[in-house]
């Protein structure tokens, strides 16, 4: 009874906090957790269940109130709208829009298949499975990652190992590129740089950087320490980065230290930091890095606890330095659903690919929250 | 089959009015009585030409009943009950009982003295139908009559909204009115029992909505009224006598304490009288946890809300006001807003839906230059802010109640059946029960299974217990015979002797005899013989005798043979059976029919 008024009063400060901490605030209840955001379009996004069996996928339409920019007052609507959903026999634990396309492609984690859906159109809410791409080569674990590009013909780029990556092309199913390299590095993330460009983040720390054009073996750089720890990675792309050269990737590692470097030269580091992660019982696959899309500069983490942290890497420097977060949304943690004891964590999270300070989070409760913060230093200064 | 059959009035696609009517067990039941805000002529009436062309609707409706006080549910009620007809009894809860005339009137004022309609009810009529009301407490069963009876649930939402329970003998339906089922500050969470009924009746708008939490809702409201304090502003907050007004008044008091703000905030005298009466409806109506909330604040006794007086209007500096009515329409809170009107710095907030013509509603919709009367125009140039705090339920409470009471059936009503396949699929699978979603104006008829009580006589039970053999379980039912007789309203099952004991009946024999002809060239008795071998080998397992007296016996199935007058070896079978073994004797005489064969001996 105790612990419950204390939390009580916890999430009633944290509300009046936000007062001034963030512009727009929306905290959401999903049945089921999810640990996949995606967006769809500018309005809409995708979540899904990891539960080891049945599962839904649903498309979610954002409130209209946070799109409504002139006439914001006026606008009472506040909830999500379910516009599609379906099933999914497993769990999703990866989720990937093609861009271009009403389709979206998932991976299960485990397996290195990818089930190809149809999100559906207007005159129907259900979400159908489509088609199936096949791993270049079967695991029984860790899973494929996606990643996905504009083009004239629906491709995806996926794999589970660096040495399994390929390109393939949804309507025939035929791979189009694979990445020819002997190294079998667990594969953290896929980014497209440019058409042709994309990079391969492994866990171990590994960078591959490979161009389809070219059947030329992909360029490695090593992590950037020795340590021996899981290596999350990400790379800003965006109208900034026509030119590869002027893209940068960041690599956080699960001891804080967290490095930048250009992609002209990954294995070279133009800033280092250490973050203060606290790993606790982060579960591996939940750890997001990710640069704002349109906010120069800021990255996000989250995945070691109950927060979301965003970071100004402008102010690194090239020896790392213990730094604090410009922001740290602790929403997830105060609102906190679990009556089991088990500390939330957040499992996933996503820019507004506009919006330059909205972001969508969610946690291992179910709870999915849209925050718009306030960028304090800016406002006193 | 028994069938339960719902049609949700109105149009095609149309939401915003709710009005369903369901016959269940013989009885018309009408469910809300809502009127469609967003019509100006007869469109927002629900279409009562369903129930009957012409002429008043007593006679086929058992009972309306009304979920809660919001017009979309209870607005056409006495445009129903006085301009098309009903005299029947109309049930809704207390506080619903008294807070629908004063919306009502309201409604009807602005309507008709606002935008000069005609074909709208009067306030006679609102009396009138009032008159008609019977109030209903939670959990209580009424008798609607011998057969109907109905029961009201909590629903949360608003004051005296309820979810209720209707059962007709063995068949019932829940309709849910709108309901909340995540627990609201002062309302609580809709709570209904694992009731089991054939139907559970709600809105689709629910299923594919997720809310987004209440706390942000008020932080909204709390971050406008500060930061227009900050700067200077008034905030003018148009409320409705008996509605929200108490509970954002508790929520500013609670920040003003909390951060130590001075600006005043005033609560208009209109509200203060009817806030008692507010007060005494609330307390009886919410349960002992909501209680205790409001005893310990005392809503009168706030620290930082003080009694209004228009003079304050022109004081200068920020200030918060509460002032009715809710939608702008006339007295203090309009006089307010043509004050602070031209002052960008100021802000009004609309904490709920404004009816057309009204200046609330010109606002939300955005104008910002309104006529007043004798010609002026007024400039709208304050903060306008619609926010809703009206709790509803979503995806996961509509799972959530489903769960806590057990339908057989789901059916949602307001929704486009196309669009909602995957909800369908969803109940379907999750609960495996069917999911109707019948369009405005279309009937769903649900099939229902009701278990019928029957008394079985001790001595009919006994007797079969002698019979000897396994004792009946689920997996391997025993058939047994008896008379099943209907009593008033009871059903016993019999022995036929006691059956016809009871009703004075005598017990009458069915006896056929059939006659069939034969050619064959012996004596009577040899026939009779070769009939006796015949059948022998024909029907294994059967009792068949041939007796002394010249017949032969199958079962009870006597056979004679004689012969033609005319023709000796013309066979004359005579077959004699009782009704019991009819099919036996139908195959016998088949059978014989055919002819002996020959190589019998």
């Amino acid at each position: 009874m105790q612990d419950m008024q204390q939390s009580e009063d916890v999430l009633e400060d944290w509300f009046i906090e936000s007062l001034k901490t963030y512009k727009d605030l929306h905290v959401y209840q999903l049945e089921h957790p999810t640990r996949v955001i995606e967006w769809t379009s500018g309005k809409t996004v995708c979540v899904a269940g990891y539960s080891s069996s049945k599962n839904e996928i649903l498309e979610l339409r954002l409130p209209l109130k946070l799109f409504a920019d002139e006439n914001k007052g006026l606008c009472a609507e506040r909830d999500f709208k379910v516009v599609h959903g379906g099933f999914t026999d497993g769990p999703v634990r990866r989720l990937r829009h093609v861009p271009g396309t009403r389709c979206v492609v998932t991976n299960d984690g485990l397996s290195s298949d990818l089930q190809v859906w149809d999100l559906g159109g207007d005159d129907s809410d259900v979400i159908r499975q489509t088609g199936s791409v096949k791993g270049r080569r079967s695991v029984s674990e860790g899973g494929s990652r996606v990643a996905a590009r504009l083009s004239s013909r629906p491709r995806v780029l996926h794999g589970a190992q660096s040495g399994d990556v390929q390109l393939t092309e949804l309507t025939s199913g035929q791979p189009v590129y694979k990445l020819e390299s002997d190294s079998a590095d667990p594969v953290g993330s896929l980014h497209f740089v440019t058409d042709a460009v994309f990079v391969v983040g492994c866990s171990n720390g590994n960078v591959h950087v490979a161009d389809t054009r070219t059947s030329d073996a992909p360029q490695l750089s090593p992590p950037p320490s020795g340590e021996s720890v899981t290596w999350w990675t990400d790379v800003s792309a965006g109208p900034s980065c026509l030119d590869p050269s002027s893209c940068r990737i960041v690599r956080l590692s699960s001891s804080g230290l967290t490095v930048i470097s250009d992609l002209r030269k990954p294995g070279g580091a133009v800033s280092r930091a250490q973050l203060d992660v606290q790993t606790r019982c982060c579960n591996v696959d939940d750890v997001r890095v990710s640069w704002a899309p349109s906010l120069d500069d800021c990255i996000a983490v989250s995945g070691f606890s109950g927060a979301v942290q965003i970071y100004d890497t402008s102010v690194w420097r090239a020896e790392p330095e213990e730094v604090r977060p410009l922001f740290e949304h602790r929403g997830h943690a105060v609102s906190s659903q679990s009556d089991d004891g088990v500390p939330v964590f957040v499992t996933s999270h996503v820019w507004h690919p506009e919006r330059s300070r909205t972001l969508l989070s969610a946690a291992s409760d179910g709870s999915v929250h849209v925050w718009d913060w306030v960028d304090q230093s800016a406002a006193d200064g | 089959m028994p069938e339960i059959k719902v049609t949700p009035l109105g149009a095609g696609q149309d939401v915003g009015r709710s009005c369903i009517l369901v016959s269940i067990g013989g009885k018309n039941i009408m469910l809300d009585c809502g009127m469609h805000m967003g019509y100006n002529d007869d469109r927002r009436f629900p279409d009562f030409s369903y129930i009957t062309q012409n002429g008043r609707l007593t006679d086929f409706l058992d009972c309306v009943i009304i979920s809660h006080f919001h017009l979309d549910h209870c607005g056409a009620l006495p445009f129903m009950s006085e301009m098309v007809g009903y005299d029947g009894p109309i049930y809704m809860t207390h506080p619903t009982k008294a807070i629908c005339p004063i919306l009502l009137e309201d409604f009807r004022k602005i309507t008709v003295d606002k935008k000069g309609e005609t074909n709208f009810f009067t306030s006679q009529m609102i009396k009138d139908c009032m008159k008609k009301v019977v109030p209903l407490n939670l959990h209580q069963t009424v008798q609607v009559d011998d057969e109907l009876e109905i029961k009201a649930y909590y629903a949360g939402h608003v004051l005296g909204a309820a979810m209720v329970h209707i059962k007709v003998g063995s068949e019932s339906v829940v309709y849910t009115g709108d309901y909340n089922m995540t627990p609201d500050r002062h309302l609580g969470a809709a709570w209904i029992d694992k009731c089991r009924p054939d139907i559970l009746i709600s809105e689709s708008t629910y299923a594919t909505t997720i809310r987004d939490s209440k706390r942000c809702r008020e932080r909204d409201f709390l971050k406008k009224v500060h930061e227009s304090i900050e700067r200077g502003g008034k905030v003018l907050i148009p409320v409705f006598a008996l509605g929200r007004a108490q509970e954002l008044c508790i929520l500013l008091e609670t920040f003003w304490e909390r951060m130590n703000l001075k600006a005043p905030i005033y609560f208009s005298t209109g509200l203060t009288e009817k806030a008692n009466h507010y007060y005494k409806l609330f307390i009886t109506w919410t349960n002992q946890k909501i209680r205790k909330t409001f005893v310990q604040r005392n809503m009168f006794e706030f620290k930082h809300i003080k009694a209004f007086d228009r003079s304050y209007a022109d004081n200068p500096g920020p200030m918060v006001v509460f002032a009715t009515p809710g939608m702008l329409h006339a007295g203090q809170s309009l006089q307010i807003f043509k004050k602070w009107a031209g002052n960008e710095k100021n802000m009004v907030i609309m904490p709920g839906y404004c009816v057309q013509g009204t200046i609330g509603h010109k606002i939300l919709n955005g104008q910002r230059k309104l006529e007043m009367e004798g010609r002026a125009t007024l400039d709208v140039k304050l903060q306008v802010e619609y926010m809703s705090f009206s709790a509803h339920a979503d995806a996961k409470g509509i799972m959530q109640l489903i769960r806590m009471a057990e339908p057989r059936n789901m059916l949602l009503v307001h929704g486009e059946a196309v669009k909602m396949e995957f909800l369908k699929g969803k109940i379907e699978q999750e609960f495996s029960i069917d999911c109707y979603m019948p369009a405005n104006g279309e009937t769903a008829t649900v099939t229902t299974n009701p278990s019928v009580p029957v008394d079985i006589s001790l001595n009919l039970l006994k007797r079969e217990m002698a019979l000897g053999g396994p004792l009946p379980d689920p997996k391997k039912p025993r058939t047994m015979h008896g008379t099943l007789i209907m009593k008033e309203n009871s059903l016993k099952l019999v022995s036929s002797e006691q059956a016809l004991k009871e009703l004075g009946l005598n017990e009458h024999q069915l006896r056929f005899t059939c006659r069939v002809q034969l050619q064959d060239p012996h004596s009577d008795n040899d026939t009779l013989h070769r009939i006796y071998t015949h059948l022998k080998s024909v029907l294994k397992g059967y009792t068949i005798q041939h007796l002394p007296d010249g017949t032969v016996m199958v079962e009870s199935i006597v056979i004679k043979v004689s012969s033609s007058a005319e023709d000796a070896n013309t066979k004359v079978l005579l077959l004699s059976w009782s009704y019991q073994d009819e099919d036996l004797g139908s195959f016998l005489s088949t059978l014989l029919k055919k002819g002996l064969p020959s190589g019998l001996c």
